[in-house]
Order: structure tokens, then sequence, then C-alpha cells
């Protein structure tokens, strides 16, 4: 599904990812952990594809195509979705326009017809219910004066709506209390499928106790110095990062 | 500078509005004023001597009383609120040459719900009156059609607890200069809404002259301009003359291409008009280098106990908010397009009349297109 080799970013003309290399299989949920500034986000707004942030070396394949050369509209019509560490507020934008605006978006690039504002509603209230959207949050402006719950409730909301192939979940846990840390991950767990590859972005162990990865990265100063099964989460969390970068550096 | 047939006024108040404009000659950038809007440099001296200007009436709800100031022997509801005295060298202009007007009245306690319909046509000076008595409402929509230069003197006298919404919407006039002066007199518990969209000319400017007189008055003003090249002037001057008045402001620009916004809002609370709640907020996008946006928000404050906001601000678009609306499949220029949208959108919620916020919002998303 996603093969990165030897991945080098520069943002601002300074060096974040210096040489990583991933790969990802469909129907597989990998995790990604590493202490602030390790390059974690350059790598999710790399793959979603945000401006300034420069290739510099190395590849990204999706499905074997260059995401690299794509737009970000195309990424996502084509199946990659970037659940955001910090969801943007857009005054004047109801939710509800911009969820059918995306998803006919989406649909179009694909060659398929436009849904009209009732088949949108119905699909968005079908999957809305389980992640506890409400009615009201949907007519208000995109994400103003939500809380940080409700924020990543709707992040949830839209990966079900879209159903990417690719899912990037940039540290989905900040700013959630437990409950709706739970919540969350009942979400992201409900869409784990054969056919769609997951990649788990955290600086802590906590969320991958509710998403568990069926193989775990640690990523420091810009590349993975180490990689296990899901019992290496717990070995972080024990020892913290500084024993496995130390012994990596 | 003799008219034909002049609108009907006395020798003494024609000629004290000819001696203004001898005096004072076209305005000019030097001219604090006028300085983001060089009527002087883009006419020369011949707009002043051009009278044909013409008012039409499209739709005139039933019950209205309509004169035309070309008449002699006006009624008292006109000679009372017709051609007050201003320091306005282009209403003074308009008083001075014009041929032709229009004076209309909503008859004290009668609320109106069709609309009353008024374009401005034709080149040269135009004068109106309207005047909305007490516990009248009534919805305006005013229409402006090409012309290589116009000038409209408009008054409007709100009496006490009147109500009405003036709407103007002035479409994409590229060879057009185009001035207007509105002059509003709201007397105690009465509201005027203003709103005004425009597309820009070779040279626009709307000028708002506001005076809340009495107690509990209130005017709120709004508009938006949305500028592919193109100029567009909105002045405004808001007095608060007593305690317990309310004003409030709403401006949003977008200017793209060699397009140029200007927004001068200047509010006076006098001596004693304690009470008195003003807000004025001014904001203008820029899409592209060689777009202007001169913003410049004003408070006279002569009184002690007011509630005073004014804040402008100049910006692109945002940049995050745009690469959030692409990763969620939204295509680059649908998504420009949507931002614009939002950013303006506050201001065209501030129409009440739903028919007329619904013509602004669809000429709105039809420039739009051609911006983004």
């Amino acid at each position: 599904m996603l093969e990165i080799k030897n991945l080098h970013v520069a943002v601002d003309g300074k060096e974040i990812l210096k040489g990583l290399t991933l790969s990802i299989g469909a129907g597989e949920v990998h995790a990604i952990m590493g202490p602030n500034g390790s390059g974690k986000s350059t790598l999710s707004y790399t793959l979603a594809g945000r401006a300034g942030y420069d290739i510099t070396d190395g590849s990204i394949l999706y499905k074997g195509e260059d995401l690299a050369a794509m737009p970000p509209e195309e990424r996502a019509a084509k199946g990659v979705f970037l659940a955001m560490q910090y969801p943007v507020e857009i005054p004047g934008v109801t939710t509800m326009t911009f969820l059918k605006t995306a998803l006919n978006s989406q649909r179009r690039a694909r060659g398929q017809s436009d849904l009209d504002a009732v088949g949108v509603l119905k699909l968005v209230r079908a999957k809305a219910k389980a992640l506890n959207v409400s009615e009201e949050m949907l007519k208000r402006a995109l994400n103003v004066g939500f809380s940080g719950g409700e924020k990543k409730r709707l992040e949830t909301l839209q990966m079900a709506l879209f159903e990417p192939s690719l899912a990037i979940l940039d540290e989905t846990d900040s700013g959630l209390d437990i409950d709706a840390l739970r919540l969350v991950a009942e979400g992201v767990n409900a869409l784990r499928d054969p056919a769609r590859a997951m990649l788990v972005i955290t600086h802590y162990q906590r969320l991958l106790d509710y998403i568990v990865p069926d193989r775990i990265h640690v990523l420091a100063k810009g590349r993975i110095v180490a990689e296990g099964g899901k019992e290496l989460a717990l070995e972080l969390e024990a020892k913290g990062y500084e024993h496995i970068v130390g012994q990596a550096a | 500078m003799t008219a034909l047939s002049a609108i009907a006024l006395s020798e003494d108040r024609r000629a004290r509005a000819a001696a203004l404009v001898q005096d004072r000659g076209l305005p000019h950038r030097r001219i604090e004023e006028w300085k983001y809007s060089d009527l002087r440099a883009v006419l020369g001296e011949a707009g002043l001597s051009a009278v044909v200007a013409q008012y039409l009436i499209r739709n005139l709800p039933h019950g209205m009383d309509v004169w035309d100031l070309s008449r002699p022997d006006a009624p008292a509801w006109v000679t009372d609120n017709f051609a007050r005295e201003t320091g306005n060298t282009m209403n003074a202009a308009s008083l001075a040459v014009a041929d032709a007007g229009i004076a209309l009245r909503v008859p004290a306690g009668m609320a109106i719900d069709d609309p009353l319909k008024l374009d401005f046509t034709g080149a040269g000076h135009v004068r109106a009156l309207l005047v909305v008595e007490a516990g009248a409402s009534l919805n305006l929509v005013e229409g402006v059609v090409a012309a290589d230069f116009r000038n409209v003197g408009f008054e409007i006298a709100l009496g006490e607890g009147a109500r009405l919404e003036h709407v103007r919407i002035c479409p994409a006039l590229d060879g057009a200069v185009l001035v207007e002066e509105a002059a509003v007199r709201i007397a105690a518990g009465a509201t005027y809404r203003g709103h005004f969209t425009g597309f820009g000319a070779r040279l626009s400017r709307m000028e708002l002259e506001i005076a809340l007189e009495g107690t509990g008055a209130q005017a709120h003003l709004s508009g938006v301009a949305l500028l592919d090249g193109r100029h567009s002037d909105i002045t405004t001057h808001v007095s608060h003359l007593v305690g317990d008045t309310h004003s409030s402001q709403l401006f949003k620009h977008v200017a793209a291409g060699k397009g140029r916004a200007v927004y001068q809002g200047k509010v006076t609370v006098a001596k004693g008009a304690n009470g008195a709640d003003s807000s004025q907020t001014a904001k203008a996008l820029l899409l592209g280098d060689a777009a202007e946006a001169d913003l410049k928000p004003e408070l006279e404050i002569f009184a002690d106990d007011v509630k005073c906001a004014h804040g402008a601000a100049v910006g692109d678009l945002d940049a995050e908010s745009l690469f959030y609306l692409r990763a969620r499949g939204i295509p680059e220029a649908q998504a420009r397009r949507m931002l614009l949208q939002a950013f303006l959108e506050d201001a065209v919620a501030e129409v009440g009349h739903a028919e007329s916020r619904e013509m602004a919002r669809t000429e709105l998303l039809a420039a739009l297109e051609k911006v983004a």
C-alpha cells in the first residue's frame, strides 16, 4: 500500500526527515512513536502534501504511484486521509456543507456522480451516531467552538465517511480525556479492514492500548531507529525514549 | 452651469450650493477624505456640467407618496426634509445642477412589505429624497446602472420609531465613475440598516453621512466589495448626536488583480451623548501583489461614558485552512472560493430582507467564480 524509501524532507531549508524507510501493507496498522521534534508531524504533512515540505531525496509510492507528484486533493480522492492533530476552524462554512463538498469532490475526481443533499445527510447520519456527533454540531461552522474531543470525533467521522485506503492519524490522542479517547479509538477500530492500511502517529503509548498496532516504528532525529511488535510500546513506556534513541545513536 | 429644467429650489439655496462647488472644485487626492479616490484625476472638470442623470422607480409599493422634485410648490414633507445644508462638495454639486429628482414618502404608521425598487441611471447629477415617517417601515432596494459619470445626492429621513432597510448592489462597471452620498437622519427609536455590495467601477464612491438624532436611534451598516480589478470606496461618518444611540459597521473586502478597496469610517460621539454604543469592523483580503486595500477606521469622542470598538485587518487567505480543505479532496480553486465566501458571509448575513440577501449572495458567488 505505502512504500517510503530513504525519505529526506526539508522545511524552510532545514532537513527534518533524514532517510526514513517504511512499508505498510493492506490491512495492516502501524504505529510511529517518537519524542517531540523527531519528525512525526513532518511525515504526516509530507504524506498529505502540505506546501513547504520539500522532498529532497527518496520516494513515496502509494499503490505503486508516486504520491509526491500529486496535489493534496488528488491524494485525498485516491484514498489518502490525514486525521489532523489540530483540525482548523473555518468560520462561515458549516460542517455539513464542508462534508458534502469534500465527499462530492472526491467522488467527482473518481468519476462518480454527486450525491444530493439528502443522500449525503443519510450517509453522514448513519456514521455520526456511533461517534456521538450531533445534528447540532453538523450545523455549526466547521470546528468553530468545538471542544478537543468534538474536533477529533469529527476527524474520525470524516475518515468513516471518506473510507480511505490509507489513513494517517496524527496525534489523535492529544487533548483527549480517557472517555473521548476510547470513543475515538472505537471509531478507528471499526474501520480496520483487510483493504485498508493505517498509520498511527503518537507520542504516548496510551493510544496504542486502544488501537493495537501490528507493528511499531520508533522515529528519532528524522529516521526510524527501532522497530518491533506491539510490545515495543510497553518497553518505551517503561524505559523512555532515551533508552532506545540512545542505543541507536 | 445653467440647467434647463432644474429641480425646484430657492435661488438662494442653489446659489449657496453652486458657490461651495465653485470654491472647492472637484475633490482630488490632496483632500484627505478623497485621498484614495481621486475624482479630479479620472474626470477632469467635465463631470460637473453633465445634467441628464435620471431615476427609475421599478417597483412602487402601494401606499407610498411620490413627488417629482422638478415641480414647483412642493408639499411640506418635501420642503421640510429636502436640501438640508451640507458641507459636502458633491452633495452641493448635485443640488446646484441636477435637473431630475424624486421624493418618496411612507406615511406615518404604514408598514410596507413590498420593496421599493429605485434605480439611478444616465450620466450627470440626480437628487432623491426618501421620508419614512414615524412608526412606518420600508425595504429599499437601490439599483445602479452604468454611466460614464453619475453623482447621486440622496437624503433619507426616518421619523420616530421608523424602520428602513436600504440595500444597494452595484455590479462591476469597468468604465463608470460613480459617486453617491446618502445623508441619513434617524429620529428617536428609529432604525436604519444599510447594506452595500459592490463589484467596483473605474471609480466608485459610496458615502454615508449618518446622524443619530434621537434617543434609541440605531444605524447598522454593512457591505462587501469584491474587486477583480476596479475601485470601490465606502466612506462613512456616523454621528451619535445624543446618548443611548447605537451603531454598528461590518465591511468585508476582497481585492484581486489591480483591485483597490477603500474603507474610511469615522464615528463621532458628541458631547453629552453618554451611553452611545458603536462598533466598527473592516477587513480585507488581498489576492496578489497588485491589489490594494486602504482601511481607515476613526473615532472622535467628546462624551465620557461610551462604548466604542473598532478594528481593521488586511491579510491573505489562510494557508492552513486552504490545506485542510484540499487534504479533504476539495480542488484548490474551489477551496479558495469556499474560504472567500466564508470570509464575506457575515457581512452578507447582515441583510435582513431575504430576497435582497439571496440576490447579493448569488452575485457574489458568480463573481467569486472569476476571482478565485
